[in-house]
């Protein structure tokens, strides 16, 4: 697999590459601690709706990006080169079929499919539209920072997923793999593209340190736990 | 905050629609167009290395380099040669496009990025100086250290001189052919210097000398810029090649205007991919000959050199024929 963080675009996040990097290496090491620790609790108790409680934040995520970038279109769009509007469109796209595909998981484990906010997501909902209102890039930096976080999870789910017999779950997540590669590299050339001031830079870190506290927080073995219990 | 179009001109295609804000004879042959909006709004960005497609006619379509200052978001500048064997694209420049022409216009591009380096020798043949004009302008700017080998037919012939010499810091040698012969290369390329960086544009006889000379040295040491493709490039002139699938021996046409990635799967090739844009990297599939012409966003310096790999969501062929491993 190639490198997305090294995608080709503008010189605009050069003076923070590595502060970014580490707030990117960070988030994927939480959701990967957090995703492993649900699936050896799982494992050691398998029931459905505890999985389907797991998938349903995931699964409002997805929708939540395509209301986030079509506003993010509506809003800020026509400040973009126009191939990038198709390809933040087209993202839009994905994470909608990302919803509907999720759903389907959801329901097969007789969860129910998010229509509001669930209260795990709530925090990291109101951060990303927060972002949205203060700076037409911050979003972008929000979304990109917990795009790398869920990459986090790809793996411990594959596995944990398989040795459940949730093939659709793996089949789902295989999907959303290759996608956040996509995802993650518009994310970062959109970003190193149109950052031209230090204003931009300090509203771009801001965002992304913001979205990696709310990692922080809702990623923890006591998050986990309180979600086996919940379900 | 107000979204607003920064270039009003735009249409809704990858077309920008700009205005021919002046020309002007930069030398003996060589004429340069600045390139607006019209109205003073930013035009897109771009850094030292990139081109653009000016789109002359429906069927005439020519690349050529900004050799302007990326800092001048207004505007664009480029340099055109009167090619004596002009297949009609400068011919229709030099001739037919004047201040206040509105032409439309692709892009820009970058498929030669300007790297970070202790010292950077550039090496231009003729009109091979616009890509490394602002890269030199650059370099300069942050105090780099630089060399610029400047080679052209006469003193006459040699564009934007008076520009290179107010460039601070450089080692500047302009070398007229009439008066001093060819550049000498061997001095300047006779051994691989740590931290050194090359870059060289211009006519294939120059970059093939070039080459040869920086032939074994690291990966990443040599970026040339051809105007004309190697003379083993046989590809077709709207763009159309064949590509062979090695394990079956099965050949493929690419059309002009068709991505590759596309004619694959319509084959039966069953290729990851999602943005189809050259952004993922999900689509790469290793390349057993021939030469990719790569049109990503992804792969970096060394990947694309070695010309092993390819984005076929995106990304071309320079021969005739690409053999993938598929």
């Amino acid at each position: 697999m190639l490198d997305t963080r090294k995608v080709r675009g503008g010189n605009g996040l050069a003076p923070i590459d590595a502060e970014i990097d580490t707030i990117l290496d960070d988030v994927f090491n939480i959701t990967k601690e957090a995703t492993e620790s649900f699936f050896n609790a799982y494992n050691a108790n398998p029931d459905k709706r505890v999985l389907a409680s797991w998938l349903e934040t995931r699964t409002w995520r997805e929708i939540d990006y395509v209301f986030l970038l079509n506003e993010q279109i509506r809003r800020y769009g026509l400040r973009f080169q126009r191939n990038h509007i198709t390809l933040l469109a087209k993202q839009s796209f994905q994470e909608a079929e990302h919803y509907e595909e999720l759903g389907k998981a959801v329901l097969s484990l007789g969860g129910i499919v998010p229509i509001t906010v669930p209260k795990a997501a709530v925090s990291w909902s109101n951060w990303l539209w927060e972002c949205m209102d203060r700076h037409y890039l911050a979003a972008i930096a929000a979304w990109y920072v917990s795009e790398t976080s869920a990459s986090g999870s790809f793996e411990p789910t594959f596995k944990g997923a398989e040795v459940q017999g949730h093939m659709d779950v793996v089949r789902i997540y295989k999907q959303i793999e290759i996608d956040e590669k996509f995802h993650t590299g518009l994310g970062r050339q959109v970003l190193s593209t149109y950052a031209e001031t230090d204003e931009d830079r300090d509203e771009i870190l801001r965002a992304m340190k913001g979205m990696r506290d709310i990692a922080w927080k809702s990623f923890t073995p006591e998050v986990v736990a309180a979600t086996m219990r919940a379900a | 905050m107000n979204p607003r179009p920064d270039n009003i001109f735009q249409s809704f295609s990858d077309q920008l629609s700009l205005k021919v804000e002046a020309v002007e004879v930069e030398a003996e042959g060589v004429l340069s167009l600045v390139l607006t909006d019209g109205f003073g709004g930013a035009l897109p960005a771009w850094e030292p290395g990139a081109h653009i497609d000016l789109i002359l006619s429906p069927d005439m379509t020519r690349q050529y380099s900004l050799c302007g200052d990326p800092a001048e978001r207004d505007r664009w500048r480029i340099g055109v040669l009167l090619a004596p064997d002009s297949r009609g694209g400068s011919q229709f420049v030099h001739t037919r496009l004047h201040a206040g022409d509105i032409v439309q216009v692709v892009g820009p591009r970058n498929n030669f990025r300007l790297v970070e380096a202790e010292h950077h020798l550039f090496i231009a043949g003729g009109i091979g100086i616009t890509p490394i004009l602002p890269m030199i302008r650059e370099v300069a700017a942050k105090g780099g250290r630089w060399t610029l080998l400047y080679g052209g037919r006469t003193e006459n012939s040699m564009a934007f001189v008076k520009e290179i010499q107010e460039l601070s810091g450089g080692d500047v040698h302009l070398v007229p052919q009439d008066k001093y012969g060819l550049l000498d290369l061997k001095r300047f390329l006779a051994a691989h210097k740590p931290g050194q960086v090359v870059y060289c544009c211009g006519p294939s006889p120059l970059i093939d000398a070039v080459e040869a000379l920086c032939a074994g040295w690291p990966s990443g040491s040599l970026h040339q810029e051809r105007f004309a493709p190697r003379a083993r490039q046989e590809v077709g002139e709207d763009g159309e090649f064949e590509v062979e699938l090695a394990s079956s021996g099965r050949t493929l046409s690419v059309p002009a205007g068709k991505s590759l990635l596309k004619v694959l799967e319509e084959a039966g090739c069953k290729i990851s991919n999602s943005c189809r844009a050259g952004i993922c990297g999900t689509c790469l599939v290793k390349v057993l000959d021939g030469v990719p012409e790569h049109n990503d966003d992804l792969l970096d310096d060394e990947q694309r050199e070695s010309g092993t790999v390819i984005l076929p969501c995106v990304s071309r062929s320079k021969t005739k024929t690409l053999i993938l491993d598929l």
